[in-house]
């Protein structure tokens, strides 16, 4: 292979940094004022050597139960990634191998469920949640966010499906296997880092969203995004805690796609044909 | 008892005929090929039997039960993929095992089948890896050890050399011969190559366009095929086939005559049109003179080590010859030849039936 000039290397090193500036400056930010002492929160110009604290963090598990907030954003992140990698890769799955004229519109139609804005059922679900008795439980989000990463995932997991040779799952038929257990045992591990995938963004998608959680829970089902705002009132905006709030929030995505990431790796499939 | 009988099957696409009304015995312990150019319906034919594909219309019987609405798993058989379809994720030994698990067998039993059937193929050392740290032939193996171990009533093949390279061909191409002998196993192998054909099989089912052309052992296909597709397919290079006219107990070709061969003499009507079959090795090298030697000019040659190929016009007709190779001639010369009367094959010019009676 040609080694590249300096002066490329030279520029992908500049473009990475400024990529990176980018994304991880405000996390910085957002940690070094989560111990920064409210005093000199603001000053001009920011001081970087101070003596940390503690206190914003203390604050935000004392004053109100954010731990509490944190296990809802967890219950419902979690739940809603389960629920929606069972049915979607099912589903995903079953549009796969099925031969059927018009099953390409039943494809067409899951993604549509993607194409209207979330903003307009808001009210709807409001009132579905409501009259059944579900409205801020953890149950109502699970639900709403399924409606949004089971087509995600399910046409993510197409992809995956689509790439599995049929002769292995032929191989297992003749081997004497029926079809769950060539699902289980042949195709499911071979998609794995398809689930991986999956799993990642739904987990993010619903770990992160606001807007549902803000409508439809109160004290009970509120999650961690929308705790942090309520720090933010018409009496004070308490910086640390709502910085202490947001770092602890970065945490749990984090670790959950480094968990994943070691399904996230291609070629799994080799070596079986050819 | 046949181990697989198939009676009137037929394979339909839509309006498209893939396999037309195949009828076909398989003794017990047979090995039977099914040859044809791509897109004859040999594999279509061979997934049927594994029950991998619907069947349109017809029967399929193994061992001597209806098997159309069987699943595979239900049909006693097992398969060899062109692409060796084995799984990825499991090693060699648990390729082996998930093949045995639905026999629910136990443990001390697997395992036996399985250092059996490695030692077999010569798999021991290699249990322990995965598909991609195999090579081709290795992953080949495996691919028949998956099959094996289950001990199946019937073996299907589908172009399992087709993968490998030339050399490595012949080898496993004698190691699927060795394990016939040895095991004794029914077999219906898939192949668009004649030599796995003429070498591995007992009886060769030969295709075309959804139908079989010829079934017979590899001498009766070669030596007596039924029809000009069946002669100009079975054979390296192909027979020669040149047209002429029975006519007073000979032969007329535009430029030449030949006496028509005894087999033929009591039953080709005259003024027929024929087409003479002559294998390439059945054109000799002769000294001008005597009878029924013809002069021909070399065109080119292609050296092929022992033997030698002449690109040969006998008038305007083009013929192919194979000679030794220390007889060869210099490209242009002008040389005589004769061709082996006894192997002559006639087929009507019309049909492309043979015109040897049966």
């Amino acid at each position: 292979m040609l080694k590249p000039a300096t002066s490329e290397k030279l520029l992908c090193t500049v473009l990475i940094a400024i990529a990176l500036a980018v994304f991880l400056v405000p996390i910085f930010i957002v940690a070094v004022s989560s111990v920064k002492p409210t005093p000199i929160m603001f000053q001009k110009p920011p001081s970087f050597v101070f003596e940390p604290t503690a206190d914003h963090y203390i604050n935000l598990f004392t004053a109100r139960p954010f731990a509490k907030f944190i296990w809802n954003s967890l219950l419902v992140a979690c739940g809603s990634t389960a629920f929606s990698l069972t049915f979607g890769t099912l589903a995903a799955y079953a549009i796969s191998r099925i031969r059927h004229r018009r099953i390409k519109d039943l494809a067409f139609w899951i993604l549509s469920m993607r194409m209207f804005p979330p903003i307009a059922v808001i009210v709807p679900y409001y009132i579905l949640f409501k009259t059944a008795g579900i409205l801020d439980t953890p149950l109502a989000l699970i639900i709403v966010y399924s409606t949004v990463n089971i087509p995600l995932t399910t046409w993510l997991m197409k992809g995956f499906f689509d790439e599995v040779p049929a002769a292995l799952e032929e191989a297992a038929a003749v081997d004497g296997h029926g079809l769950l257990a060539t699902f289980f045992w042949i195709t499911l591990p071979l998609v794995a880092p398809g689930l991986a995938v999956s799993a990642v963004f739904c987990f993010i998608f619903s770990w992160n969203e606001f807007i549902f959680a803000l409508m439809l829970t109160g004290s009970e089902a509120q999650t961690a995004t929308v705790a942090v705002m309520s720090f933010w009132s018409s009496d004070a905006v308490q910086w640390g805690r709502i910085m202490a709030g947001s770092f602890i929030i970065v945490i749990p995505g984090v670790v959950f796609v480094l968990t994943c990431q070691r399904w996230l790796v291609r070629g799994l499939t080799m070596g079986s044909v050819r | 008892m046949s181990a697989i009988i198939l009676r009137n099957l037929v394979k339909r696409y839509e309006a498209d005929m893939a396999v037309h009304d195949i009828n076909l015995n398989v003794e017990a312990g047979e090995f039977v090929v099914l040859l044809g150019p791509s897109g004859c319906g040999k594999t279509t034919t061979l997934r049927m039997v594994a029950g991998l594909e619907d069947v349109s219309e017809g029967e399929i019987y193994i061992g001597g039960e209806l098997a159309n609405d069987l699943a595979p798993k239900d049909r006693g058989i097992a398969m060899v993929f062109q692409n060796y379809a084995l799984y990825p994720h499991m090693t060699v030994r648990q390729n082996m095992e998930f093949a045995l698990r639905p026999l629910r067998l136990d443990r001390a039993e697997v395992n036996r089948r399985i250092t059996e059937t490695a030692e077999i193929l010569g798999l021991d050392e290699y249990l322990a890896r995965r598909p991609s740290q195999l090579s081709g032939g290795q992953r080949q193996r495996v691919a028949m050890g998956r099959a094996m171990v289950r001990t199946p009533e019937v073996f299907l093949f589908d172009e399992p050399l087709s993968n490998l390279d030339a050399k490595l061909r012949t080898k496993v191409r004698w190691e699927i011969g060795y394990l016939h002998r040895r095991l004794g196993m029914t077999t219906l192998y898939v192949t668009h190559d004649q030599t796995e054909a003429m070498t591995l099989a007992d009886k060769i089912v030969i295709m075309r366009q959804g139908r079989i052309e010829q079934v017979g052992t590899p001498e009766e296909v070669f030596v007596r095929p039924r029809n000009t597709f069946v002669a100009t397919f079975i054979g390296t290079p192909a027979m020669n086939l040149v047209p002429a006219v029975s006519a007073d107990a000979n032969l007329h070709a535009k430029d030449f005559s030949l006496p028509m061969p005894q087999k033929f003499r009591n039953h080709v009507p005259e003024g027929l049109e024929v087409l003479i079959g002559i294998r390439p090795s059945n054109i000799n090298l002769a000294d001008s003179g005597p009878a029924n030697v013809f002069a021909a000019s070399v065109r080119g040659i292609e050296y092929l080590g022992t033997d030698a190929l002449l690109d040969l016009r006998v008038g305007s007709e083009e013929l192919v010859a194979e000679i030794p190779a220390i007889l060869r001639p210099e490209v242009d010369a002008q040389i005589h030849v004769s061709f082996d009367m006894q192997s002559l094959q006639l087929f009507d010019a019309k049909t492309g039936q043979s015109l040897e009676s049966i």
